[in-house]
C-alpha cells in the first residue's frame, strides 16, 4: 500500500468509487494512484499471459496501469486525474465491475 | 538535411484546426519556448499531455503537495517558470491545452505556412485533426526500461513513478523500500524518502566500476560539474548519516512473489552466492533517455550515442531535426532541466529568427535574436560539459540485458523472454522489425519503449554489428494508445485554434 504523509499540503478532495465502493481521495491524484493509495499494488490488473501487474512508471510508457474508467475500458490510469463521482473499476476477471456489469446485463 | 518523409497532401476539405506555431510538451524546454515566442508577440498552440504544465520534473508545482524540505530547491525552482508560464496563457499569450496527446503526425510536402498534419485527442477523448506550421518538439524523457527476472512483479516500481506519487499527493510506501540500480535519481528519491521521514532499506547500487576511472580523466569537466557532484555528496552524507546502508558492486538482481513481490535477490561482484532480502518494494532506477514516440513517429534520424547508451534524435546546431521543425530538452539527448529550458528558449530564438527572414521589415530583430542565441549557446555548451561527467559516471552496465537468464520478460506488454529471443535471433532476422514480427516482441500497448533499445542490442552483439546499423522498430501511428472509437472520430472533426 501507499501512504500519504502527514507533512502533506491540505488539498480538497473527491470521492470516487474503485470496483463500487467509494473512497475520498485528493484531488490532485491520478486514477493509478488513487488505486494504489486504497487497494495497493497486489490485484491493480491481471496481464493476459497470467499473474497480476502494477503501474511501473506512472507516466504514460509502461501502460500496466490500464483500467476502466466510467465503462471505458483500458484507460491509462496514471494519465488521467480523479474527478468527483467517477467509476473506476480493475480489469480482474474474476471480480469488481465485470461481474456487476453481468448482472447488470442479466437484469 | 533530410525532409521527414514528406507527403503528398491529401486534403479535400478545410474542416481542420490551424496553427502558426505548435509547441509539443510543457516541460521545461516546451514552456521556455512559448514564454520566449509570447515575448516576441507569437501566441503558440501548446499541446500537453499532463493535466497542468511542469513536464515529469516540475510536475504539480501549480499546486504543491510537499515543501522544499522534502523535495529539495531543484522542484521548487520550476515554480517561477510555470507561474510565468500560466499567467501568460492567462493573458491569452499562450493558447495552453493540456490533456491532449498527439497520436500521429506527418511532414507535408506544401507549402511553408502548412508544412505539418497532427491527430491530436483532446481532454474530452475525442480526435481531431490540425495542420500547422512550424512545430518544437518539447517531448523530454522517459525512464529506461530495466529488465530483470520479476520486474514485472506489483512491488516492482520505477524511481520515477514513486517520485511524481510523491509529487503528487505526497504518497510513499508504506513500509521501507529497496532502491536498486543507478544514477542521481536514485539517490535523489533515497534523498527525498529520508526527508519525509521514511528513509529507505537499502540501496543496491549497481554502476560498474569504470566510472570513477573516467571521471579523473576529465578534471575539466569534474570542475564544471562540481555543483553536481557537491549536490551528490551531501545526498550521500545525508543517507549514511542516517543510516540507510548502501551496498556497492551489484552484478545481479532479481524479484520474487506471488501475486506481488516478497523478496529481492542480489548478487555482488566477485561473490558466488546470492544474498536475499525480505521487502514490499522495490524502486528501480537506470537513468533516462529520449521518449522516443513522436521524434520517431516524424520520421527524425536518430543515432546511438555510447555513453548515454540511447538513440538520441539528430540536431544541427540551431536545435532542429527538419525544415520548420526544432527539438528541445531532454528528448533531444538527456541535458537535465535547466538545460532544457534553455534548450526551450533556443528553439525559439531560431524559429523567431526564421520568422524574421521570411517577413523582413516586421517587427523582430533578427540581430538581437542572434546575439541572445549566441549568449544561451555558450552558457548550454559550459553546463553540457560538466553533464558529460555525469553520464560517464552513471554509464548503465553495458552488457545487463545480455547476462539476463532466459526467464526475464525483456518485452513486459506481450511477456516475451530472454529465451524466446534467443531462440528468434538464432533464426537471423533482417533487423528490429522482423524480430518483432517473429515474437510479437515490442507489439504490444507500450509500442516496444520499454524493449526496443535492449532488443537492438542482443541483436547488435548476437550479429557482431553496431548499434545504428541494427537500429530500431519503425515507429507507425497511432503514437500512444488511442481506441477504435476514437480514431473513427478523427477525420471528421477539428481542433479549434485562434492561434495566427
Amino acid at each position: 500500500m501507499l501512504k500519504r504523509l502527514e507533512s502533506a499540503t491540505p488539498t480538497p478532495e473527491v470521492t470516487i468509487t474503485i470496483d463500487g465502493v467509494p473512497y475520498q481521495v485528493p484531488s490532485t491524484l491520478s486514477v493509478a494512484a488513487a488505486v494504489l493509495l486504497h487497494q495497493g499494488v497486489a490485484g491493480y490488473r491481471r496481464h493476459g499471459a497470467g499473474g497480476h501487474r502494477a503501474p511501473l512508471c506512472m507516466m504514460g510508457v509502461c501502460h500496466d496501469c490500464l483500467i476502466t474508467i466510467d465503462d471505458a475500458p483500458n484507460r491509462q490510469g496514471c494519465l488521467v486525474t480523479v474527478e468527483q463521482g467517477m467509476r473506476v473499476c480493475r480489469q480482474l476477471d474474476d471480480r469488481g465491475c465485470e461481474r456487476e456489469g453481468r448482472d447488470d446485463a442479466d437484469l | 538535411m533530410q525532409t521527414c518523409e514528406p507527403r503528398e497532401t491529401d486534403r479535400t476539405d478545410g474542416s481542420h484546426g490551424r496553427a502558426r506555431v505548435v509547441v509539443l510538451g510543457a516541460g521545461p524546454a516546451g514552456m521556455a519556448a512559448a514564454l520566449r515566442l509570447a515575448e516576441a508577440g507569437v501566441r503558440a498552440l501548446v499541446l500537453d499531455q499532463a493535466r497542468a504544465p511542469g513536464g515529469q520534473i516540475y510536475r504539480q508545482l501549480d499546486q504543491p503537495q510537499l515543501d522544499a524540505a522534502v523535495t529539495g530547491k531543484d522542484y521548487q525552482r520550476g515554480r517561477s517558470l510555470v507561474d510565468d508560464f500560466m499567467s501568460a496563457a492567462k493573458r491569452g499569450e499562450i493558447d495552453y491545452r493540456p490533456g491532449t496527446r498527439v497520436w500521429w503526425i506527418e511532414a507535408l510536402d506544401d507549402a511553408q505556412n502548412d508544412a505539418h498534419r497532427l491527430g491530436v485527442r483532446g481532454h474530452d477523448g475525442i480526435s481531431r485533426e490540425l495542420t500547422a506550421g512550424r512545430l518544437i518538439l518539447a517531448t523530454g524523457a522517459m525512464e529506461r526500461g530495466w529488465p530483470f527476472p520479476g520486474w514485472q512483479l506489483p512491488g516492482v516500481m520505477q524511481a520515477g513513478a514513486a517520485q511524481i506519487l510523491m509529487k503528487q499527493g505526497a504518497l510513499v510506501t508504506d513500509t521501507p523500500p529497496v532502491l536498486a540500480g543507478n544514477g542521481p535519481l536514485l539517490y535523489l528519491l533515497a534523498w527525498q524518502y529520508l526527508n519525509a521521514g521514511c528513509p529507505p532499506r537499502l540501496i543496491l547500487d549497481t554502476t560498474p566500476n569504470l566510472g570513477l576511472a573516467r571521471t579523473l580523466r576529465h578534471p575539466l569537466r569534474a570542475w564544471r560539474a562540481r555543483g553536481y557532484l557537491a549536490k551528490g555528496a551531501r545526498m550521500l552524507a545525508a543517507l549514511r548519516r542516517a543510516g540507510v546502508p548502501i551496498v556497492r558492486g551489484v552484478q545481479s538482481l532479481a524479484a520474487e512473489g506471488n501475486p506481488r513481490l516478497t523478496e529481492v535477490r542480489y548478487r555482488l561482484r566477485g561473490e558466488r552466492d546470492e544474498h536475499r532480502l525480505k521487502t514490499d518494494w522495490l524502486l528501480t532506477h537506470m537513468g533516462v533517455v529520449p521518449e522516443p514516440q513522436l521524434p520517431r513517429g516524424l520520421g527524425i534520424e536518430h543515432r546511438w550515442h555510447e555513453t548515454q547508451q540511447a538513440f538520441v534524435p539528430d540536431r544541427r546546431d540551431d536545435l532542429s531535426v527538419c525544415p520548420g521543425v526544432w527539438l528541445a530538452g531532454d528528448g533531444g539527448g538527456i541535458g537535465g532541466a535547466l538545460n532544457a529550458e534553455r534548450e526551450g528558449r533556443l528553439a525559439a530564438l531560431a524559429l523567431l529568427a526564421e520568422l524574421a527572414a521570411s517577413a523582413p521589415g516586421g517587427t523582430l530583430d533578427r540581430p538581437a535574436l542572434v546575439r541572445e542565441s549566441a549568449a544561451l549557446r555558450r552558457r548550454r555548451r559550459r553546463d553540457l560539459s560538466g553533464r558529460r561527467l555525469l553520464e560517464a559516471l552513471f554509464t548503465p552496465p553495458l552488457d545487463w540485458v545480455e547476462r539476463q537468464p532466459d526467464e526475464t520478460l525483456i518485452c513486459r506488454c506481450e511477456a516475451v523472454s530472454r529465451a524466446q529471443l534467443k531462440v528468434a535471433l538464432a533464426a537471423g532476422p533482417a533487423g528490429p522489425n522482423q524480430l518483432k514480427a517473429f515474437t510479437r516482441c515490442g507489439m504490444g500497448p507500450c509500442q516496444g519503449r520499454l524493449c526496443g533499445t535492449h532488443v537492438s542490442r542482443l541483436m547488435a552483439s548476437e550479429q557482431g554489428r553496431d548499434m545504428d546499423e541494427v537500429g530500431y522498430y519503425r515507429i507507425r501511428p497511432p503514437l500512444t494508445s488511442i481506441t477504435l472509437g476514437e480514431l473513427a472520430q478523427a477525420p471528421s472533426d477539428h481542433l479549434t485554434t485562434q492561434s495566427q
